[in-house]
């Protein structure tokens, strides 16, 4: 077996910052607001799509990431629109908006793959900064995930942010406190595929294209991103729960780049991805439970049994 | 206060599973009544209270709430008037979140939610005050999720949530139900001080005679979706358990099909 060098491991944290972006997303939908949303798959390439169009025009890198924000965010609102208003079922509704986002990226794209060869990405920004070359996209995916994270850890104590969780938690409890549901699902759908997106449009910076097929199965990778997270770290603070989710990706990069090391094809990952969440969801049930608790205090889960 | 005008509400209309639920019904609350509700399984008691929520809109007639027209406003919107406390203890409070977070949503009822912190140190301290109240010590527990407490803590919590900012209207359906008998006592007299502190007009649903006679100043009686006994002052004073459930019988032609009301007939007549 070939060892793990060095920058196998760098590659997979630079991955695992950038997504962990996007598992944040995930996180935000999944959990927060008990969302299963699987619009994700269209989110993350319309990121990368409107991203690698406006670097290919000649527009900054850092616009790029702008507009793919706002792309994801248009994408999730959708979502929001036809559960909400539509009274379509959470699980359809992402399908139906992943879906039409296949011709709608292909059409932002002009075709199925977008080379960016020789164009600025947003680490060349920080290079003039003084950072090194080798560490400019883990420097700047810490930079990114760390300013998330604290952003959703002081919008969730916000007046807002509070009647986000808790449209996720209990709908009935928060109606009858005077809070528009469906106005908060729509935020919190529009708000977590921007977060996908913007992944979306720094990966493609990162990897130096956008591709049609880039989205597919990255719902699976950002749950299992959660999950992993959660089960290694836990969830008993709100804070503690989302720098779980970061390491939740990191750790899941790294299970990649050692399973593909071990001698399996990219083609392999995605079977990989779902054994691993599969794993990461009943290992808890044989046994694992009691250490898990003992090591990560409560989950939501174990909360609502322990009544 | 508020006032409900020939209120009519059929589900499933039409079908074989039609079912009136409320016919006709007229009511009239004044600032400050406390109205306990009793009536058989399926009298429409819960659908009295969801109509006043807005939980869903009614087939005819109308609603006023300190005259106005609330008829067809969303139930988030009416939220901001009207406090509530259900059933099933589960149901008022988000497990997930912790104790202090979960009277920061109710502190903000009825008010818009923006970018400000939810908490700040004068809520907090107005929390702690009002937390003490209960005595159960929740006031040293701010951060303990809420999914951690018991029943019967988590329905005392909720009654503090429901008046927190203080309701033009405050609905309580079978709130004690689901708890022990002697916490649901303790959670009904913190209801009672609550509610007298700040004069809140109260309908409250009861299952027990009883505390329908004690609690409040006025009782009313439900049956088919209908109002047929309505009873306050000096006739509610005299009246007993037992002439309760025989006016029932009378006004209703039946009778009482609630097992847990002839559990309270028969340990009354053979105590009595």
């Amino acid at each position: 077996m070939k060892s793990l060098n060095l920058k196998i491991l760098l590659g997979a944290v630079e991955l695992g910052l950038i997504f962990g972006v996007m598992a944040l997303g995930v996180y935000l939908t999944f959990r927060i607001l008990d969302f299963p949303d699987l619009t994700v798959d269209g989110s993350l390439t319309i990121g990368a799509a409107t991203a690698a169009v406006l670097i290919i025009q000649g527009y900054s890198p850092w616009l790029g990431l702008a507009l793919a924000f706002l792309a994801g965010g248009v994408a999730g609102m959708i979502t929001g629109v036809l559960h909400t208003h539509f009274r379509i079922i959470p699980i359809l509704a992402g399908i139906l908006t992943m879906t039409g986002l296949y011709s709608v990226n292909l059409r932002i794209m002009g075709r199925a793959n977008l080379p960016l060869l020789g164009t600025d990405t947003v680490v060349d920004s920080l290079r003039s900064l003084g950072i090194p070359a080798q560490y400019g996209w883990v420097v700047f995916g810490l930079l990114l995930a760390g300013a998330v994270i604290i952003f959703l850890y002081w919008l969730f104590q916000t007046e807002l942010g509070l009647a986000l969780r808790a449209t996720g938690d209990n709908e009935v409890m928060i109606k009858s406190l005077g809070v528009n549901v469906n106005g908060m699902k729509i935020l919190g759908l529009s708000l977590g595929n921007a977060l996908v997106a913007l992944a979306g449009g720094a990966v493609a910076q990162l990897q130096g294209f956008a591709d049609i097929s880039m989205g597919i199965g990255m719902i699976i990778a950002g749950l299992a991103a959660v999950i992993i997270g959660e089960m290694l770290i836990g969830t008993r603070t709100l804070l503690r729960a989302l720098i779980a989710v970061l390491c939740g990706s990191l750790v899941y990069r790294i299970i990649i780049a050692v399973v593909l090391r071990l001698g399996l094809q990219t083609t392999d990952l995605k079977l990989v991805t779902a054994v691993l969440v599969v794993l990461a969801l009943t290992l808890p049930r044989f046994g694992f439970k009691k250490q898990l608790l003992a090591l990560g205090g409560w989950s939501r889960a174990s909360v609502e049994k322990g009544n | 206060m508020l006032q409900l005008k020939k209120a009519t509400k059929v589900f499933n209309r039409d079908s074989v599973n039609e079912k009136r639920a409320l016919h006709q019904l007229d009511l009239q609350l004044a600032a400050g009544d406390f109205v306990t509700i009793i009536g058989s399984k399926g009298a429409g008691k819960s659908t009295l209270l969801n109509a006043i929520a807005g939980l869903w809109f009614l087939d005819e007639g109308k609603i006023y709430l300190d005259g106005t027209d609330i008829t067809n406003m969303p139930d988030y919107k009416r939220a901001g008037l009207i406090g509530r406390v259900f059933q099933d203890p589960m149901v008022g409070t988000a497990a997930s979140m912790t104790i202090e977070e979960n009277l920061a949503l109710a502190a903000k009822r009825g008010h818009s939610r923006g970018l400000k912190k939810g908490i700040n140190k004068s809520l907090r301290s107005r929390i702690k005050e009002e937390l003490s109240r209960l005595g159960l010590g929740l006031e040293d527990r701010l951060s303990t999720p809420v999914g951690l407490l018991s029943g019967g803590q988590r329905q005392a919590l909720t009654l503090l949530m429901a008046t927190f900012q203080q309701p033009r209207l405050l609905l309580l359906d079978e709130h004690t139900a689901a708890l022990d008998p002697k916490t649901g006592e303790k959670v009904l007299s913190l209801t009672e001080e609550l509610v007298a502190e700040s004069g809140l007009t109260t309908l409250m649903v009861t299952h027990n005679i009883v505390d329908s006679l004690k609690v409040g100043n006025r009782t009313i009686m439900m049956h088919e979706g209908q109002i047929v006994l309505d009873i306050k002052g000096k006739e509610r004073e005299e009246m007993t358990p037992q002439d309760v459930l025989r006016l029932f019988e009378r006004n209703s032609g039946k009778q009482l099909a609630n097992d847990r009301m002839l559990l309270v007939k028969n340990r009354k007549s053979n105590g009595a």
